[in-house]
Parts: structure tokens; sequence; C-alpha cells
């Protein structure tokens, strides 16, 4: 038995988690998100290149109605939504019972096999494959030589454009869109109850699938997300229609980071940027 | 009437004259996208791929449409109809999985109210279905009455044969129509192109008639605790789904004084889609959701209108971000024993 089953069959046997989020393979090999309630069911727990989801989206869900700590396996992107989480008060550490893996990167697709050219891009820049904190960790490091990180140079090239270029690169990519907020349910920092899409009194954002709101719901969930975005890419991964989403995403967690030296999701203890203010804080961008 | 046969570079000259006969021709891409084709170059047909990410729904049901527009009068409102769209569309290359989903869709659209606007796209349509050599662990159409050479939804039925030719079946008197306008592109078939052979096997996997009768009897049972638990309540499943035909209506302004009211896809696995105007919501968890996702597909619309609401095509859960396997949750049904009395 492998380190991860023994750790989790532990913690439910020692009740140091309720149930334990954590992924198991189906009959056809997919990697798919799972939810442990016994110490029978962490035999079918499992880890692997292939296990792409960010499985602190289900924290939400569960962290009401839970007596006791919900245990969650977390690769290194997923625990900074966890601490993204914890910083915002969503959920508390205590409630939690982290079992972090060591991860040398995930699939792009699923349906084929890890390599250089079937690599998401977060794992082309991701600075550690081990989580900086758990309550137990489990799989061995690998080391994994990582291809280029090609969404920097897209990244350089939109910057480059003029206004109208980019508005027409970003009208292109959203007409694509059907709202079918896969973006939305699979980012673990989309928890609002009552999405901005659905007020209806009054209508803020078009829930039509027009060019005109889609391209409110896009840009106002990137909005959403400035400061606030951990990268974990799931949202660009979901959708259906291909739009690069975390192009925008990744964007303004640079900027964030330029501008006020702020990563989301990397201590539990600072401030969040959008949650506070300082004085020495730029205000050149009124004018 | 005799068998007729035709080459790709003749059926993309047909496909060249329908462009030029301002007829909207929608094809399947080198990208394996159905689109709206601009010159017949771009039209890509193999029977080998798999089924497209989306399917060509969207122009007979488009993701949004207005009903009617709205301007304020003074003290009155005038409204105002949108200009009908009656543009023919042709189909080119839909997979029987595909094609098959507009008749059943039809019933629908045709049980009370008459949709106008479905049923004059799918009057002013014609879709060349073609056989599929696909098949993955996602594709179920012969567990529930398709399979991959069948011609329901298609006027004209193509099979591939060697050296680039495609058998053709005209089904209905559309079809017929069609292959007389554009005979001189049609030859006589003299046996000398080989049908293509499908090189995969459709593995039979569950029986529809006992998933039918777990369904009428098992409205509560513990399973579906567990069948929809990780679901997240996107709408990536139906609205790339051929036979999802939810909808939503929704009134929207455009400037002062003024807007339309919309036709919008809408999806059983939102939680607002069962929102109450008090508040209340019968369907207030993704589990009962997820009941009804698979009920309406297998039980309700059986119940109602003699069709499963399902093709089989596997797009759903080729494309859910959490691998949630409607295949694999009918089979799990399957083995469920009939009157299991599990109530929690």
């Amino acid at each position: 038995m492998n380190e991860l089953k023994q750790i989790c069959k532990d913690a439910l046997t020692e009740k140091k988690a309720r149930f334990i989020i954590g992924y198991k393979e189906d009959k056809n090999k997919r990697v798919k998100p799972f939810i442990a309630k016994t110490p029978e069911d962490a035999e079918k727990l499992t880890f692997s290149h292939h296990a792409v989801n960010n499985l602190a989206v289900y924290l939400s869900r569960f962290k009401n109605n839970i007596d006791g700590k919900i245990g969650i396996v977390v690769k290194s992107c997923d625990l900074k939504a966890v601490t993204a989480l914890i910083q915002e008060n969503q959920i508390k550490r205590d409630d939690l019972f982290i079992i972090g893996v060591n991860c040398s990167g995930v699939v792009l697709d699923v349906a084929k096999e890890f390599n250089k050219d079937n690599t998401q891009i977060k794992c082309k820049y991701c600075q550690a494959k081990t989580p900086p904190y758990y309550d137990a960790l489990a799989e061995e490091s690998k080391e994994f030589e990582m291809p280029d990180d090609d969404q920097a140079e897209l990244m350089a090239k939109i910057d480059k454009m003029t206004a109208e270029e980019r508005l027409e690169f970003w009208n292109a990519e959203f007409e694509k869109c059907i709202k079918c907020y896969a973006c939305r349910q699979v980012c673990p920092m989309c928890y609002c109850e009552k999405c901005i899409v659905e007020k209806s009194e009054p209508q803020w954002i078009d829930s039509s699938s027009t060019s005109r709101g889609n391209f409110s719901w896009n840009i106002i969930r990137a909005f959403h997300q400035a400061g606030r975005c951990i990268g974990c890419h799931e949202c660009e991964r979901a959708c259906p229609m291909g739009i690069p989403l975390t192009l925008l995403t990744r964007k303004m967690g640079m900027v964030a980071f330029s501008e006020f030296g702020y990563r989301h999701g990397t201590s539990l203890t600072e401030p969040t940027l959008i949650g506070t203010y300082s004085t020495s804080d730029k205000e050149d961008f009124i004018k | 009437m005799e068998e007729l046969i035709i080459s790709n570079d003749n059926l993309k000259k047909i496909v060249h004259e329908l462009l030029n006969n301002d007829c909207r021709v929608i094809g399947t891409t080198a990208e394996n996208k159905f689109k709206e084709i601009e010159s017949a170059d771009e039209l890509v047909l193999n029977p080998g791929s798999v089924p497209t990410g989306s399917s060509f729904k969207e122009y007979f049901f488009p993701k949004t449409e207005p009903l009617f527009f709205y301007k304020q009068n003074h003290s009155n409102v005038d409204l105002f109809d949108p200009i009908p769209d009656k543009s023919k569309i042709v189909v080119l290359g839909a997979k029987p999985c595909d094609a098959a989903a507009l008749p059943i869709i039809s019933k629908v659209f045709n049980w009370d109210y008459k949709d106008d606007l479905f049923n004059s796209r799918l009057d002013n349509s014609l879709i060349i279905g073609m056989s599929c050599h696909y098949s993955d662990e996602f594709c179920f159409c012969n567990d529930i009455g398709g399979s991959p050479e069948n011609m329901k939804g298609s006027d004209v039925f193509l099979k591939p044969l060697a050296d680039n030719y495609f058998k053709v079946t005209s089904i209905t008197p559309k079809g017929e129509a069609f292959i007389k306008e554009y005979q001189k592109y049609f030859e006589k078939d003299l046996g000398k192109n080989k049908p293509i052979e499908r090189k995969v096997e459709n593995p039979k996997h569950f029986d529809y008639d006992k998933v039918k009768t777990w369904l009428d009897n098992n409205f509560e049972n513990k399973f579906w605790d567990t069948a929809g638990e990780m679901c997240l309540g996107c709408a990536q499943c139906a609205f790339v789904c051929p036979t999802c035909h939810c909808f939503d209506i929704i009134d929207e302004q455009n400037g002062s004084c003024a807007g339309r009211r919309a036709k919008n896809w809408d999806a059983c696995q939102f939680s607002l889609f069962t929102k109450h105007a008090s508040g209340h919501n019968p369907r207030d968890n993704q589990e009962k959701r997820y009941r009804q996702r698979i009920s309406h597909k297998f039980k309700y619309y059986m119940d109602k209108f003699d069709e499963v609401l399902c093709t089989g095509c596997g797009r759903c859960s080729r494309g859910c971000p959490v691998s949630l396997d409607i295949l694999q949750v009918v089979e799990e049904i399957n083995s469920l024993p009939e009157n299991s009395n599990s109530i929690q």
C-alpha cells in the first residue's frame, strides 16, 4: 500500500478527518475527484500526473455542515487556494486536515500521457513542487524538466498590442463563450452564494450569450479575480470553448505583484490585497 | 432507385454552389469543430474523428435569440418581431449521434406550443449525415437504439468508400430533391470503390429497459447521494449536448426605454434553474440536480415522448471538468437490483 492511501486510511481511522476529498481512478483510468468517507474508501485514493483538479473548490460546499475536520489532498498550487480561502475567512485552518502531495507536474490533456508536450502552463513556472505546509505529506518528490513558459511569450505579445488590437483579440475569444459558467464553478475563489451575473434586480450583466453579455461576464469575472486568483488554471482547463482565460488572471496576478508586492494564497497571516490598504499604496491610477 | 456515389471533390463543388446560393453550410473543419464555413476548402469530412467538442444544435437552437424587441413610445410600448432567418441551412458530415438529436428535440419544441423559431430553421435545413468510424470509452450510441450507421435525422447519408468517395443514400423527400438538384455531381455506383471497413467495435454496456425500470422505481434511493456528489454544477454537459434543450426567457435592456426579450440556453445543473420567486428551491443540492439530469434523459423524456433524451455521443463526459462519466453512471444503475429497498 502506498503512502497516500496509508496516511488517509489512518486519518479516517483516527478521526483526524471526517472525510477526505481526494482523487480516485475510474475504470477507464480517468483520475477524478472522490470523497473517501471510510478507511475502506481510502484504498481507492490515488495521485498521479493526471490528478488535475483543484479540490479546494469543494471546500466552500462543505464548510458549514460538517462535524469534524475536512481532509483534503492538495498539490502546492491547490494549497494556495486553501490558504486564500483561509485568508478570506471562508474556512478555518483548524477545520482542515491537509494532505500535501509532492507534485512534478500535471497533464494538459487528461486522455494522454504526461510528457513535455502535455504539461499544464502553470507547471512550467511552478516554484514549489512540495506544498509549503501540510498536516501530512505523501508522494515522492520527482524532478522533471519543464518545457519553456510559452504563455509568458504570448502575454508579452498581448502587452505590446494597442488597446484596439487587444479589444479585437479578446472580442474574438469571448465570442466563443457559451455561458456555461464552468470557469466559475471550478474556481475555488468563486464562492459567492449569489454571483453578480445572477443578480437581476437590477440586471448588472446581460445574462445572454451575446457579444456584450459575454464580454461583460468574462471581464467582470477577471476583475473579481484581481489580486485573488491563485493561478490553478482550472478555469481555462474547464472551458469547453478553449478560451485562454488565464491570460487575464495571470496578468492581474503579475500586476498585483509588481505594483503591491503581493501574491494571494501564499501567507496565512498576511492581510489580503483587496481587504486592506496602505498609506504607501500608489494612487497614480487616480487621474 | 439506382445506387449513387460521390467524390469528396464533387461534394466540395456542391458546397461551393450552395455558398454561392446564399445557403448557410455548417460543416466540420480541420480543427474538428462544427462551424459555418465560408469556403468549400474549409470542410474536412473524417468519419474516424472523435465527435466535435460541441454539437451543431446552436444552428437550430441558438445560445441566445431574440423573441421580440420593445421600445417605449411615450406612454405606450411598441413591440417589434425579430426579422426571421429564412436562410437555408445545410449540415454536412453530421455523425449519427448528432443527426439523431434533431428529431428527438423536435418533439419537445412541437409538444403543445409550436416553436416557430426552431421549426423554421429545421424546415429550411438539409442534414447530410455520415457513418461513424470512431468509438471510445465514452461512446454508447448502440446501447440506446442508435448505431454508427444510424440514419435517423439525416436527409442524405454518406458512407466512406475507397479513394475519397462516399456512397450516397437519400432518406427523405428533401434528400431526394437535393440529389436531383445537384445530380451532375453524383455518379452511378459501379462497385469499383470498396467500402472502408470500420475498424473499431462498439461494445454493449447496459440494458436500457433495465435502467428505465430502475429509474421508474427509485426516485428516492441512496444511489443518488453519491452519483452526482462531485458535480460542480456548471453547464458544460448541457451546452455541448445535442439533445439538451432547456432555455430561460429574460428581458434585457439596451439603451434607455428599449430592449429585447431573449431566449437563452439554460441548464438543470444550475442551482438557479429551479429556484422559485419565493426563495424555495425544490432541487436544493447538486445530488438532486444530477438525479434530474439522468432521469430526464433516460426516464421522463421516454415517458412523455417515447425517446431517450441522449444519443450516446459522450460529449458531456469527455468535457466534464470533474470527469463525471454519464455512461459509468448509467452502467452503475444497470448493475443495481431492480427494486433495491435502500432508501435512507
